[in-house]
């Protein structure tokens, strides 16, 4: 009965414990170990700027969907120029802000369960810097089933690049297939 | 000159029965939100026809061909995908990967519950294993401790199928769903192994240890993908 009462009694303090440290730890393991809420996804963005910046052309994709190399690619004056076919030239400091966001929440960097994954993924893979999200090995893989008519040829979505087209939650960092809705194929199932 | 009477009450009930359940119908029609109300919607959702599974909103497609009916209109009609009317998307309450998820969270706290049943176990002055009384048959820490391993089992068969696609052999040892496999068959084998070896005993034998292992692999492999 005592040793009952006593393993029970380091679970409890193991879960005070760990809730006071979710309450004053910096984020890294430590805090994604206490963490009860989910982190399945990827981390949602929180910064303002970089939020207003990206989400003026396109989705604002969370920097959890590529490693820091890639944003160091990405975003400096001389890729922006030619981002993607486009000129997306930022003054300075808005660069600077939007590059440090990125680069700090990458996915090597991040505890979130996808990033986790990409990074993964991208250490093991040969090759160039990774500068597209839909040519990573995770992300071509998790949509290699879904037939061309579903994206490119669908009026509703035109292309992989759109996350938030099928990803209802794309916003909030969750990808899970459940909460995917593919325009113009409601009964799309995996 | 009462039958004449009876029959104007029977009619003037009949023809307010009438009105009443046109009235009826009309509030039913105006209230149909599924019927489109602008005009533009005909002419603009001509892809429709051009879609095989749209077999229940062939209303929409009679229209588009008595609305649209422009010759650079028809010619598009080969390459355009349907377009199907928006409806607010709200994800299933219960799917596969959900199932497997309550299987692993129930495992383990089933597996508190069964720690907590547990029977006391003799402290002091205690005679030899051999000759203390069995208490594990039919005790409710017994149901549980099989329930248990039967919902451990259940996880691990129910993760293999609905997350089989999420495995690949490409991926390195670090994978964040490979170590959640492999950490959750072991939890569950662990589990399981710690009821078998309790139950084919003949007396009280120590089985909490691996069985509290199980619980603790488990946990970290839940942990890993949550």
């Amino acid at each position: 009965m005592m040793q009952r009462k006593l393993k029970v009694a380091a679970l409890l303090a193991v879960i005070l414990s760990a809730s006071s440290a979710y309450a004053v730890a910096e984020d890294g393991f430590w805090l994604w170990l206490v963490k009860f809420n989910r982190q399945k996804g990827v981390r949602p963005v929180t910064d303002k700027q970089y939020l207003e910046e990206c989400e003026g052309c396109h989705f604002a994709y969370q920097p959890g969907l590529l490693p820091a190399k890639s944003w160091e690619a990405l975003l400096n004056a001389d890729a922006l120029r030619k981002h993607f076919g486009v000129d997306a030239e930022l003054d300075n400091d808005t660069l600077k802000a939007i590059h440090d966001y990125a680069v700090d929440n990458a996915a090597d960097k991040s505890w979130y369960k996808r990033s986790r994954k990409i990074a993964v993924a991208v250490a093991t893979t040969e090759g160039p810097v990774p500068l597209r999200i839909t040519e990573l090995r995770y992300i071509s893989r998790k949509h290699r089933n879904i037939p061309e008519k579903m994206i490119k040829g669908n009026k509703g979505v035109k292309s992989l690049s759109f996350c938030d087209k099928c990803h209802t939650q794309a916003a909030d960092g969750v990808y899970d297939v459940d909460t995917v809705s593919i325009p113009n194929y409601p009964d799309w199932k995996e | 000159m009462g039958e004449t009477k009876i029959n104007l009450r029977n009619i003037v009930v009949g023809i307010c029965l009438a009105i009443l359940s046109g009235m009826v119908y009309a509030a039913d029609t105006g209230m149909n939100l599924e019927l489109p109300t602008a005009s533009s919607f005909y002419t603009r959702n001509y892809q429709s026809l051009n879609s095989r599974s749209f077999d229940s909103q062939s209303f929409y497609s009679t229209a588009y061909l008595l609305a649209a009916n422009e010759g650079d209109v028809v010619r598009e009609l080969s390459v355009v995908t349907p377009v199907v009317p928006e409806s607010e998307f709200k994800p299933p309450l219960i799917s596969g990967r959900k199932v497997h998820q309550y299987l692993g969270l129930g495992t383990v706290m089933m597996a508190g519950l069964t720690m907590l049943a547990a029977p006391e176990s003799c402290e002091r002055n205690c005679p030899p294993p051999s000759q203390q009384p069995r208490q594990t048959s039919g005790t409710t820490h017994t149901r549980l401790a099989r329930a248990t391993a039967a919902m451990a089992a259940a996880t691990v068969l129910s993760g293999l199928v609905f997350h089989w696609s999420d495995i690949h052999w490409e991926d390195p040892f670090t994978d964040p769903d490979k170590l959640h496999a492999r950490l959750g068959a072991a939890g569950a084998l662990l589990m399981i192994y710690a009821v078998n070896k309790s139950a084919h005993s003949t007396e009280p034998t120590s089985h909490a240890p691996i069985a509290e292992l199980g619980v603790v692999t488990m946990l970290v492999a839940i942990k890993l993908t949550w």
